[in-house]
């Protein structure tokens, strides 16, 4: 039996361009989670509610007693608001480790001895995380509109409503970048993907429980801007053009969105370091 | 030669014996601090409350015109916050990590190469986590109790049935999550999720619908022994009260024992049966 000398050896693979890094830690990732049985079925899940209305869409366009189910616009809002108990699911399970478990496994110092940055680092993590989210809210919902066509047999709806696909677009990667970047951020501040995943539940739902007890207090809902999930609808409801829902001015809302976003990043920027300095 | 026969210790005095082990960890961790933030946000909300209509009685919450008491704003913080928030969240978070973060830490086998029977490790962890958060939810409840039911002249005396019926419920409700999460904890591989998705998936789902499919919940029986009636803050409200059928309080209190009894035992045979294999 031959003995290989297992010496040096000049690296034969592609040099990956400066900045691409983060796809290998992005594709990885997915990778790691399309192999998880539990993982797809939580998937599989998620996407029921996408079954249901295409049944409703097909009853609408085909049985004349079913006509009173055809699709407004507002159809594709509630989709998108009815798909947040998904995101909230989908978010815990991807999102709880993967900074956490690396911080738990030392793996950040690995990480970052390699010819990546750190904003890369978080880029590919990100993408794991917005990837999963968008097949949940983005991808139904434009099949949502596809399928409208294609069981109508007319484009009259796509075209009357135009705006359906930006306005879809818009409220999925809303929806999907606030999940994603608060979850990235609570799981880089443990190292246990449990405790990140119970931050997590409680950044969404006592903000929603304390804005309840407030809006009972108050007897308005002008104070809705202090729950995630209310700034999320009232933004969803102002890109569709719909009645707002909550007193709030959508851009409060907005403004309370983009800041949780900052926060985040800013967390992020905190804790994703590849060596800590104790004085 | 004499042989000496070694008396293994039982089940109730290995699990007092993990249970005073345990306490003293659960009650100096940095967890206590998620779980002082949890218990004191209504804490803090009632007092800001307080103050507030103190400086500005015309702040009183009003519905249709009518001033609201203090004692209906006690029993909305009730089930807002408590019932359907606290109480599920940290039954989920401690009683999932029982044993799983005995696992993530690699200490399990600390435990189990004791002369004690693995179940009482369980049971032991289970009733600390219980006195933990007993010991934190309900002092917190007192002072929300104290500090809201005398806003618009309520009196502090005549609610106080309310009060001891709540405290009541919070206990039970707590013992039993615990307990259902201890068995998902001891079972499966990714805890936390199988209990997020119990607890603010299908518990809130199936209440919706008529007919049997809400008794496989805790939520069923425990909302059945709270004193104030459900507050109807959004369509989910009114569509659960629609549906509301619920147990006397002596069918609920029975079946929150048996969930309790039941899974608290099925729990302690999984750890006494099951091979967990430490990631290397």
């Amino acid at each position: 039996m031959p003995i290989h000398d297992q010496g040096y050896r000049r690296y034969g693979g592609d040099k990956v361009p400066h900045g691409r890094a983060w796809i290998v830690i992005a594709s990885s990732g997915i990778r790691t989670f399309v192999t998880k049985r539990a993982f797809l079925g939580l998937l599989l899940l998620s996407w029921m509610p996408f079954f249901v209305r295409a049944v409703q869409i097909y009853a609408s366009a085909n049985l004349p007693q079913a006509a009173f189910l055809a699709l407004t616009p507002e159809t594709f809002r509630q989709f998108l608001e009815q798909q947040s108990i998904f995101v909230f699911f989908v978010t815990v399970y991807v999102g709880s480790g993967l900074i956490a478990n690396d911080r738990r496994a030392n793996a950040l110092q690995i990480y970052l001895s390699k010819p990546l940055g750190r904003a890369e680092y978080v880029l590919g993590k990100l993408a794991v995380l917005m990837s999963f989210l968008l097949l949940v809210t983005w991808i139904p919902g434009l099949l949502l509109l596809i399928v409208q066509a294609v069981f109508a047999g007319s484009f009259a709806f796509v075209v009357d409503n135009i705006y359906l696909f930006p306005a879809i677009t818009l409220v999925s990667f809303i929806v999907t970048a606030t999940a994603a970047a608060s979850m990235l951020a609570l799981s880089s501040l443990s190292n246990s993907s449990r405790y990140v995943g119970i931050l997590y539940a409680a950044l969404i739902f006592f903000s929603q429980a304390l804005f309840n007890v407030l809006r009972f207090v108050t007897g308005g809902s002008t104070i809705a801007w202090v729950s995630v999930e209310a700034n999320l609808q009232q933004v969803g409801r102002a890109i569709f053009r719909q009645p707002l829902l909550y007193e709030t001015p959508w851009f409060v809302s907005m403004l309370m969105i983009v800041g949780l976003i900052a926060v985040s990043g800013f967390v992020l920027e905190r804790r994703v370091r590849g060596v800590e300095i104790v004085a | 030669m004499t042989k000496t026969a070694v008396k293994r210790p039982g089940l109730l005095s290995s699990a007092v014996k993990i249970f005073d082990l345990s306490l003293g960890q659960m009650l100096w961790s940095r967890r206590s601090v998620f779980l002082a933030v949890l218990v004191g946000g209504p804490v803090l909300l009632a007092g800001v409350v307080r103050v507030a209509i103190a400086f500005e009685p015309a702040a009183m919450p009003r519905i249709n015109g009518a001033n609201v008491g203090g004692a209906a704003l006690f029993g909305m913080m009730i089930w807002l916050l408590y019932i359907r928030f606290i109480v599920p969240v940290l039954g989920v978070f401690y009683g999932t990590s029982l044993i799983a973060d005995e696992i993530d830490d690699k200490t399990i086998t600390y435990l189990f190469v004791r002369p004690i029977p693995r179940a009482a490790v369980l049971v032991g962890k289970y009733l600390s986590f219980l006195a933990c958060t007993v010991l934190l939810v309900l002092p917190s409840v007192v002072v929300v109790y104290f500090l809201v039911v005398p806003i618009g002249g309520g009196s502090v005396g005549r609610e106080f049935p309310s009060l001891a019926a709540d405290l009541g419920m919070l206990t039970v409700g707590l013992a039993a999550y615990g307990a259902v999460f201890a068995l998902v904890g001891a079972r499966v591989k990714r805890p936390l999720v199988v209990g997020l998705v119990f607890a603010f998936g299908w518990e809130p789902g199936v209440l919706l619908f008529p007919g049997y499919l809400k008794r496989a919940t805790v939520a069923y029986y425990l909302q059945a022994l709270v004193p104030q009636a459900m507050p109807q803050d959004s369509a989910i409200s009114m569509l659960m009260q629609m549906f509301q059928e619920l147990p006397s309080v002596a069918t609920s209190l029975v079946s929150l024992a048996g969930i309790t009894l039941a899974t608290l035992w099925l729990a302690g045979r999984a750890v006494e049966t099951r091979e967990y294999v430490l990631e290397q």
